[in-house]
Parts: C-alpha cells; structure tokens; sequence
C-alpha cells in the first residue's frame, strides 16, 4: 500500500489527514499575528499610513529593519538578552529543582509553610517590587551587574518550577529510587542519577519557561540596569515608543528582532522540547 | 535525551561564566569596554566633533543626518559626572552627546558623561531613586514634573551656588519658576522651552475652499469640518488626548482659552468658558472629524499622522520643526500659525521644556554647576535651539535658524500666550483629572461643564491647600 | 508503608528545599513586608522626602473601598482574570488532547503554536494595539464578512474584551504546554487495561485522564490565576489602562498610583489588596494539595 492509499483509503489514514488538516488551521490562526508583525516590518511609511490596509508588504523595503540594528548598542542588548536568559534559567534550575524534588518526595515538618511561601512569592508582579528590591540590590552592591535582575526574575521561576515539578516527582515510582538506594546510592547520587532523568519532561518545560522569563524581562532588567551596555533588548521598547509614535513599521520589526532569536533558537531546539514533551517520564 | 538536555544546562554555565566574569569585575571591565568602543568609533566622532565646529553646515544637516556620536572617553582620569537625560529625536540626541564631548575638551577637571534613559524610565529612577538615594549627578526633567521630584527630595538646593548669578535675570521668568520651589530656592536651570502651535495642510484646506489659516475657533472647527474626507480616510484634526502629561499638554490650551473676551484659567474649572474648546473636540470625535484614536495617541503619533497626509490640521510642537519637511518630505505644502482656540485674534498654549537639576547626593555640586552655566549660557542656548529645534531659555539667546524661520518666529510668538504648568507638586494629580476630564467628553459624549466639575472636586482642595502661582 | 519510609528519611529533604525557601524568603519577602507596612502610613509627594509620614492605620483602605475607580478597577481585574481563565484553560485543554493524539503533524504543529507564548508580553502588547485598531486588522477581517467592528481600543465597553483577546493569545498554548506535560504522565497502561473494560473515549477522560492529571491541573488553574490576576505588561503596553481606567487592573492602578501620582502609601495599599486576593485562592490551592495527598 502507497502512501497515498494509506492517506485516504483506510480508517486511521483519514483520521490522520483530518487530524492534520484541522491542526493546520489552529496552526493558521495562531501564527498570523505573529505573520502580521512581519509583514508590517517590511513596508514602507507610505505603505504603513495608506488608505488601503495591505495583507503583504507592496513597496517591501528592510528600513525599518535597518532602523533598529543601526542602533549601537544592539550588539550588546543582544548579548545582554542571552545572558539574562541563561542566568535566570540557571539560577532557577540550581534551586527549583531540587525544592521541588523535595517538596514531591517528602511529606516534611512545615510542607504547608513550604509551600505557602513557593506560591504566595508570586503573589506580586514585579511592577510592584521593584522599589523594594531595589533597596536589597542597593544595599548588596548587585545594582548595575547582571545578577540584580536575574535574581529577580528567577524569584518568579523558581516557584514556578516547584509547583509544576512536584506532581512530576511524586509521580515517579518509589520502587525506582529503593531500587537505587538498595544499590547504594546516598541521597545526592540517587537524585542526580535516578530522580532527575526520570522528569526530564517537566525538566524540558522548567529550561524553556525560565530562559523565556530571562529572555522577556522587562520591568526588572530596565529598573536595576541603567547603563546602555547591560541593558536587553526588551529595555527598548519606551525609546522606540517614544520616537517612532504610529510608525508601525519600525515597531514591528522591534518586535520581530525581540522574539527572532528565540523562534530560530527553538526551531533548533524543537526536537528536544517536544521530545521531551512525548517521552513520557516513566517508561517502566 | 538526557545528554542533551544536559548539554543545554552546560551552555547556560558557560554563558553564566561570561556574564559573570563580565559583572564580578564590573567597574573595570565595563569601562575598558566601553574605551574599546570609544576607541572603535573614534574616527566617527573625530568627524562629527569635526563637522560641530563647523557650526553652519552642521546646522543645516541636523535634521538628515541620523547617527549619534559615541561619548568620548575619559582619558585624563576626570572627575566622572554621570548626566541622564531622555533625548531621543534623532537631532537632539546627537546634540547633547556633541555638547558634553565639546564641555569635556574645553576643560580637565571634571569628565561628563551622558547616558540616554527613556522619559518613563526616568520617571521610575528618580522615583525609585527619590527613596534609595541612587541618582545620577546631573538630571534632566520635564519642567512640569520637577516641582514633585523636589518635593520628593530628588534634586538638590543650589541656591548659594547660582542665586548670585548675574545671568540669572536674562532667563524668562516662566521657565525659571519651574526650577524654583514654594520658597523660591533654586534646584536647576531650564535648558529648553516650546510650545504648540498649529499645523495646517494648505494644500487639503485649499482644497476645501479655504484659503487662509483659522484665526479663531470658529474658523478653526469650519476647516476642520470642510477639510475631513472619510472617503480618503482623512480626518480633519490630530492632537494627542492621551491619559499621560503629554495629553494634558495638549489639551490644555483648549480648556484655558479667550471666549467673548474673557480668559478662563486653571483657578477656577466651573467657569464656562473652560467647556467650548473641548465641547468642540468633543463634536469632532463624534462627527468624525478627528478619530477616537487620539486618546491612545502620543504627541509623535499625531505628528505622523499629520506628516502622512491623513490629517488636514494637528497640534505640533516646537521640536517637530527639527524634521518636519523631511517627514513630509515634499508631498504637501504646509504652515505653522497660532493655535486658535478662542476670540478672533486671540490663542492660548502651554510652555514645555526640559530642565537640569543638581541631584541630591552629586559628587560635585560646584563643577555640575559650573557645567551648567556653561550649557545654559546665551551662546550655547542659541546654538542649541537651532541644532534640536526648540527655543532658547533666555532672552539674551538669539538663535540663527537656517530652516523653518517662519515656523519658529510663530512659535516665539506663541510663547506670549502660552501657560506654564505649575510649577505645583501635585501637578500629577491635577493633570489625570484634567486628561480624564477631556476623555470622557472625547469618548462618552459627556458635557464639558460635567466633566470638568467632576474634576474640579478634587483639584479645588488641592488648589486652597497651595494655589497656582498667578500668570 | 509508603509513608512510614518516608516520614523516616524526611530530614533529608532539608537540604534540597530550604536554599530556594531562603532564597525566596530574601528576595521577595521583603517587598511583601515594605508594601504591608506602607500600605498603612500616609506617605506620598509631600512627607517623603522630610519621613514625616505617620501610620493612619486603615485609613487607605478606608478610601479605598469607597473610591468609584478602584471599584471599577477591582471589578475589571475579576472580569479579565476569570475570562481568560475559562477560555486558555478549556481551549488549552482541547488543545493539549488534540496534540496529544498521534497524528503526522502533532510534533511540529504542537511547537509552532507555542511561538505565541515565547513573545515578550510588552510586544504582545504592540502587536494587540496595532490589531486592535479602528482600522485594523480585525475591524478589516469583520468588515469581509460584512460586520462593521467597534472602535475596539477607545472604547469604555470594548478595550477590555481586545486585551483579555491578546492574553488568550498568550495563555491557550501555555495552558497546552503545561497539560501535555501532565498528560504525558498518565501511564499509557491505564487505558489500555480500560479500553479491554470497554470504556468509551469520553468516559476514560473522565474516569481515568481527570483524576490521574488532578495536581497537575490544581498547578494549571492555580498559576493561570496567579499569573493573570497579577497581570501588568500586557496593559501597561497595550493600552496604559485606558480608555478611562476601562482596562486598568490592581496592578497598574498601583503602579499608576506609586510612580506618577507619588501617592506611595495608596499604592501600597492597592498591592496588598491584590496580595490579600491571591493569598485566599493561594489558601484554598493549598487545602486541596494537602488534603489530596492525605486521601492518597
């Protein structure tokens, strides 16, 4: 049987074409507002201001493109949004999973206080912490370096990887780490080496939402940096609100220069993250 | 899988190890880097320094040219005095770094160093700042804000410094107050001034039949009528009506405007010649002569929109001038008169301007001082009005501007009849009752009389606790 | 037996949870308290600078609850948050079965639609202003198909249905993200077993799916609500709370309150209300976790 035979002609082949095309639609719809920023990057000002509201670029021009990479700090903004990135990604892998291994393994004294703390740290947006925070900072001498909103923005994280962690901890078998324990492996082997493999699936999500919370930073990274050359590339959205006005097609291409890099960098990655996603953590 | 995932961690320390390195040694590093920048674009800056003392032909290309010198660095281990301001138009944002490079030649003593910070940004610093203490030494504000930053302890008193000034007395008065507290101390200097005037598409109100610019409201609001063509999407006025003190700037002229020969000001909002400006703007969001859109407008989108043709008539400032023609860039004729707001013959505007205040806890109030008589002194003033468009801060100042002469002699002319804000440090608050007011006539089809008396019960007591300063 | 060998080992378990307790303890216990006690002292523009601020006890909040605009503000703040709560997590969920099937497309579609997630709030932000614009991309599309659509952003009624639109946008596949993972939990065994029973699709769902995925949902719902109760950047970007507070929620009023009216205290005030909203469902999360695991 050819493929197309096995596409229309049997049972799981048509469930399989329907699947497919009603999974491109959803696909559609999500992905065009994210088409329309493009789209709109590439116009020209006459274009962005006439009558006629255009679905592709007529006078396609990479202007507004040129607008934003002009900018000479790009380079650094650019360097400085990875590094936000991965720092925060770090910092809340050192400390997220292993609270959360502990809070899904163990029934400690104080789990409910534990807990209460993971949850209620992120009770406040950090729109409203930033005075505050900024007092601690100040007073450590972290203003200015790349830690201060890192820091804080893995405060976020953390939290956030304990409470999707933990029922992921809790799921795995205890017969897997007696198993290890019965071998000899102390505590810290048998986490590393048994219990961290086995939820590498909630693992894969944990890397993508904190490196992106890194990465999409605005409130923090803006208030505790304020030298050009620490400052990411999400710091200049007030710069370029303020100068463009409606000029949408430089707006735009701000907006697809931000999120660029991350698409390529998942597209690259996707096979691990969805991967990691289907796995399935425990495969007795 | 888990190789991989592993590998992915690795990548994060490794990037983690760079950054940190980058950040343990912060001072160091950071300033060799940004030397090494310095150094990279030092043929750049030889040449914009080059074309600076060459003031005439600088001037004339201010508006086209668009790249920003890199600062200088500081090679002879100056004092170092940190300058933030929020300059972002491609003329001025050149223009500050050139002036504090220019400073930096002239003398040895003390190194300034700009740094760009967006206005809203700004705004949180000194905030933020105003309670940990952390604050740059020279500032730069919008003159409406800077009687609460003082009031919230964010600049410092430099009266013994500059009071005895003999310069003092050229500055105009308005700008001056605005650095001033209650009792008259002296926090700053104002380094710039403008204010609105009127745009107008000659070519779209000659279209209409109309041949001559509105010199009253009521020509104003026929041009704008004649001259909307939804057909074309061409609405007949722009102005910004945004919930922000850029919207209250705007809006302002139309609330205090010459109505049957009678004034109205901000002391008393039930007066009812406060209501037919914005019972009027009102009307043409209505009718569709002006979109709703302007409530989500900036100044620089109203701007665009008149640039782009798809407004007749728009409320622009003095530092639209600096690229107004290129913006329009020859599609139409264009000119600047009075906002007509009232009476025949009679206008109304606000005064907007940026001031520099010595910020509590600078490491050295005498040479930021120093600095600042130098920035703000007449020769500098003039230069600076025609390099950034705006006008001078001191009557002593005589800018020779080599393009848009006209529009700017309007605007000098504008200034008679235009209001300070304040300077009152609860100017914030008496702003959002002002722009909400406006809103809810623009959008909802209140009354003005209702929805400035609604504004009115919370600015009247906060007006007999400290009234306006008279103007 | 389970428990007794862990109730045994349980001091083990200090030295992997207490670093990220401290951490957090350090790094946002601290605002928490600052806010609190701000929230009941008078200070703003005119006493800062001087700290002659005094505490007026509940004075703020007195002003507060009898303030038209914060009324509406709380009001719009519930209306956004259960809004796009019911829709991320029904469509989340529809979508995170869907993607879960086996089907040629699964993979590479189910990564895609995750880019929407991976945007910085603020340009989402962006993004929904230009859409949202009377002659925008969605008036343009309603117009096609013969509707004439609102004046979306400057309109009181319309401006919160174009941002709670934009943060469905952003929801629905973080909602799929985190619910495939949980999915992906329930060991395939289970139907297998069942469908030999001679379950139906619906009825494994509900009797197998629900309750297997149970904490992983309470953590769903759980975030969703804290992350979009608490949400600031989208309207912050998006439409700065306007038109006339229409979509204003707690967290730019208090921002709008503390950095441009300097009212510091009332700020405050506003964030502790919207702590106290968060620390009840917080509460209630809590009981369930705790009593689920005593069921178990």
């Amino acid at each position: 049987m050819n493929k197309f035979q096995y596409l229309f002609h049997t049972r799981s082949g048509r469930k399989n074409f329907w699947c497919c095309v009603l999974s491109v639609v959803i696909a559609v719809i999500f992905l065009f507002p994210l088409y329309w920023m493009l789209q709109i990057s590439f116009k020209s000002d006459m274009e962005t201001f006439g009558k006629v509201l255009t679905y592709f670029p007529h006078q396609f021009t990479i202007d507004p493109w040129l607008a934003n990479l002009k900018d000479k700090d790009f380079i650094a903004s650019l360097k400085n949004s990875f590094i936000n990135g991965f720092l925060t990604m770090f910092i809340t892998l050192v400390f997220g999973i292993p609270a959360a291994y502990g809070m899904g393994r163990y029934k400690p004294k104080g789990f409910k206080a534990f807990l209460l703390v993971f949850l209620v740290s992120q009770m406040l947006p950090a729109s409203l912490m930033l005075t505050p925070m900024y007092l601690t900072f100040s007073k450590i001498h972290l203003l200015g370096t790349y830690f201060a909103p890192t820091i804080a923005i893995a405060a976020g994280s953390i939290p956030f990887a304990v409470i999707t962690l933990r029922p992921y901890f809790k799921s795995v078998p205890v017969s897997l780490d007696e198993a290890a324990r019965i071998d000899g492996c102390g505590v810290a082997k048998s986490f590393f080496l048994v219990m961290v493999p086995a939820v590498k699936t909630g693992i894969v999500t944990i890397v993508v939402i904190s490196f992106l919370n890194g990465w999409n930073d605005l409130m923090f990274s803006m208030t505790f940096n304020v030298k050009p050359e620490m400052r990411p590339l999400t710091a200049n959205i007030h710069k370029f609100q303020s100068k463009y006005g409606t000029k949408w097609n430089c707006i735009m291409a701000y907006g697809a220069i931000l999120v660029l890099p991350v698409v390529i960098m998942f597209i690259f990655l996707q096979k691990y993250i969805v991967g990691g996603l289907t796995a399935g953590a425990v495969k007795e | 899988m888990k190789r991989k995932v592993l590998s992915i961690v690795m990548a994060g320390i490794m990037i983690l190890g760079l950054g940190a390195c980058g950040s343990s040694s912060s001072t160091t590093s950071t300033s060799s880097a940004a030397a090494s920048t310095a150094q990279s674009t030092s043929s750049a800056s030889a040449a914009s320094s080059a074309s600076a003392a060459d003031t005439s032909a600088a001037e004339s290309t201010a508006s086209s040219s668009t790249s920003i010198p890199a600062v200088d660095p500081n090679t002879n281990g100056a004092e170092e005095i940190t300058l933030w301001h929020y300059f972002d138009s491609s003329a001025d944002a050149k223009a500050i770094v050139e002036k504090c490079n220019e400073y930096n030649k002239l003398q040895s003593k003390v190194h300034i160093t700009p740094t760009y910070v967006s206005r809203t940004e700004l705004m949180n610093q000194y905030t933020i700042g105003a309670v940990s203490g952390e604050l740059p030494d020279i500032g730069m504000v919008d003159s409406p804000d800077m009687e609460s930053y003082i009031s919230l302890g964010v600049f410092e008193d430099v009266t013994d410094e500059l009071g005895s000034w003999d310069e003092l007395s050229n500055f105009y008065a308005g700008p001056l107050s605005s650095c001033k507290d209650a009792s008259g101390k002296l926090y700053g200097l104002p380094q710039n001034s403008n204010c609105l005037c009127l745009a107008v598409n000659m070519d779209l109100l000659n279209k209409a039949g109309i041949t001559d610019v509105p010199k009253s409201m009521d020509d104003f609001k026929k041009a704008v009528e004649a001259t909307t063509d939804s057909a074309n999407s061409v609405f007949g006025y722009a102005m910004c009506a945004i919930s922000t003190e850029e919207g209250t700037f705007q809006l302002l002229p139309w609330i205090v405007a010459t109505h049957d020969g009678t004034k109205s000001s901000l002391s008393d909002l039930t007066n009812a010649n406060c209501d037919p400006g914005l019972d009027m703007l009102g009307s043409f969001v209505k009718n569709g002569n002006m979109s709703s859109e302007c409530v989500n407008w900036t100044q620089a989108d109203a701007y665009n929109q008149f640039c782009a043709g798809k407004a007749a008539l728009a409320e622009v400032g003095t530092w639209h001038m600096a690229t107004m023609s290129k913006d329009v860039n020859g599609t139409f004729n264009y000119k600047i008169c009075l906002l007509p707001t009232g009476d025949s013959g009679t206008s109304s505007s606000t005064i907007g301007g940026e001031n520099f205040g010595i910020c509590t806890g600078c490491k050295d109030k005498a040479a930021c001082v120093e600095f600042l008589k130098w920035f703000m002194s007449a020769d500098q003033e003039a230069k600076w009005a025609v390099l950034a468009g705006k006008l001078p801060v001191r009557s002593d100042a005589k800018p020779e501007y080599t393009y848009e002469q006209d529009a700017f002699a309007t605007f000098q002319d504008e200034m008679n009849y235009a209001l300070a804000r304040g300077p009152h440090a609860q100017w914030p608050t008496i702003s959002e009752q002002l722009y909400t007011a406006a809103q809810k006539v623009l959008l909802q089809g209140t009354s003005a009389s209702d929805a400035l008396a609604a504004a009115w019960t919370v600015i009247s007591p906060i007006l007999q606790e400290s009234p306006l300063p008279q103007q | 037996m389970k428990t007794q060998i862990r109730s045994r080992k349980d001091r083990e378990c200090y030295p992997f949870i207490l670093p990220a307790f401290i951490y957090l303890l350090v790094v946002v216990g601290y605002p928490i308290v600052y806010n609190f006690v701000l929230s009941f002292k008078n200070t703003n523009v005119k006493n800062l600078a001087s700290g002659s601020s005094v505490f007026i006890g509940f004075q703020n909040y007195k002003e507060l609850f009898t303030d038209p605009t914060f009324l509406l503000i709380l009001r719009n703040t519930f209306i956004f948050t259960i809004a796009c709560l019911a829709f991320q997590f029904t469509i989340g969920f529809l979508f995170a079965l869907f993607f879960y099937k086996k089907f040629t497309f699964a993979g590479p579609i189910r990564g895609m639609i995750l880019v929407s997630y991976m945007i910085p709030m603020s340009v989402t932000g962006l993004l929904g202003q230009n859409i949202f614009l009377n002659t925008g991309l969605i008036n343009d599309l309603l117009s096609r198909i013969g509707i004439t659509g609102p004046e979306w952003l400057t309109q009181t009624s319309t401006a919160l249905i174009g941002v709670i639109i934009m943060n469905n946008w952003v929801g629905i596949p973080f909602n799929m993200l985190l619910l495939i993972s949980g999915l992906s939990n329930v060991p395939q065994e289970v139907y297998e077993s069942s469908s030999i029973d001679g379950a139906t699709k619906v009825q494994q769902f509900f009797q197998i799916t629900l309750p297997l995925m149970k904490d992983a949902i309470f953590a769903v719902l759980m975030l969703g609500f804290i992350y979009t109760f608490r949400a600031f950047d989208l309207m912050y970007i998006m439409t700065a709370g306007g038109p006339l507070n229409s979509t204003d929620v707690l967290a730019t009023y208090s921002y709008t309150l503390s950095f441009t009216q300097y009212q510091f205290s009332k700020g405050s005030a506003v964030a502790v209300v919207l702590f106290l909203c968060l620390l009840i469902v917080g509460l209630f999360y809590l009981r369930l976790i705790v009593k689920g695991e005593e069921d178990t």
